[in-house]
């Protein structure tokens, strides 16, 4: 295989140009707001809705399962991670929003998107393991066959990482001079 | 008017630097992993793009696993690094990286 080949083209499609420039200006922004607000948990949606549009992203340049894989699986595992910090620390008080509000409408739309795009990426998807018969799939095979040392090297972190956090939780804490502790109270300050 | 290789170099510093700026500028231990994810988002893209419009393109599943493996590496940094975060707020009552300071 040669190292040094034709240089694939550039998007030139209108639609798909506008989308990716799209795309890219709602990710910058949104990571921006992400690191800059300060109520943590609105920095958290800003965070999610980030690790959506990289999904998005990777819908116009690369394999479905990644578009798949982004979004099911590391926007997910890292909402639910910091979610639940957030359960485990400061505590979530419950929701002054009235039904029906703009913020409750805003929400069920974008909610209404997020699962019409997410029918769409499992249908769509060529998953790399079925219950039955071979599938013939690059991606899949690609991680499968081309690397199986990182394979078992990532199986390792996850599991060092399992572990870890495992411990880490679980270690008992000093009595801090400013009034910490181990301890399960929640308070109401996000 | 185009979408290349270029593009989406120039937006993966940009995701860089501002993760870059989370981690820095920002105390709370979470807004910090969050900076870091950014980091590794930007890292996979540079991946994922140099496999679509790169040299390296006629493997262009490669640079996705590539991705694969950042992002569940970023994943479980996350999950280690929340722990730390929780633990940093059951001794101090804050998110603060330098809360026991002073």
């Amino acid at each position: 295989m040669p190292l040094i080949g034709a240089v694939p083209q550039p998007i030139t499609s209108a639609p798909l140009v506008f989308f990716v420039y799209l795309v890219l200006i709602l990710l910058i922004g949104s990571a921006l707001a992400s690191v800059l607000l300060r109520n943590t948990l609105y920095g958290i949606g800003a965070f999610a809705a980030s690790m959506v549009l990289v999904a998005l992203l990777y819908l116009a340049i690369a394999p479905f399962l990644l578009v798949a894989v982004q979004l099911l699986v590391f926007t997910t595992v890292s909402a639910a991670l910091l979610i639940g910090l957030l359960r485990a620390t400061t505590g979530l008080t419950a929701s002054n929003v009235g039904r029906l509000s703009p913020e409750w409408v805003i929400g069920a739309a974008v909610s209404a998107v997020m699962f019409a795009l997410l029918a769409v990426v499992l249908g769509a998807t060529a998953w790399p393991v079925r219950p039955c018969c071979a599938l013939p799939l690059s991606l899949g095979s690609t991680l499968i066959n081309d690397y199986p040392v990182a394979f078992a090297v990532l199986a390792l972190i996850l599991g060092s990482a399992a572990i870890g956090t495992g411990l880490l939780l679980a270690a008992p804490t000093l009595r801090s001079p400013r009034g910490g502790g181990s301890t399960t109270a929640r308070g109401a300050r996000r | 008017m185009s979408a290349g290789l270029s593009l989406l170099l120039v937006a993966s510093a940009a995701l860089f630097a501002v993760g870059v700026l989370g981690v820095v500028t920002r105390r709370s231990t979470v807004v910090m992993l969050l900076g870091t994810q950014f980091m590794f988002i930007a890292g996979a893209l540079l991946f994922v793009a140099f496999a679509r419009f790169g040299l390296g393109a006629e493997r262009a599943t490669a640079g996705a696993s590539m991705a694969l493996f950042a992002g569940t590496v970023a994943a479980a940094e996350l999950a280690v690094g929340l722990a730390m975060s929780a633990l940093i707020y059951r001794e101090h009552r804050s998110f603060a990286l330098d809360a026991d300071r002073g």
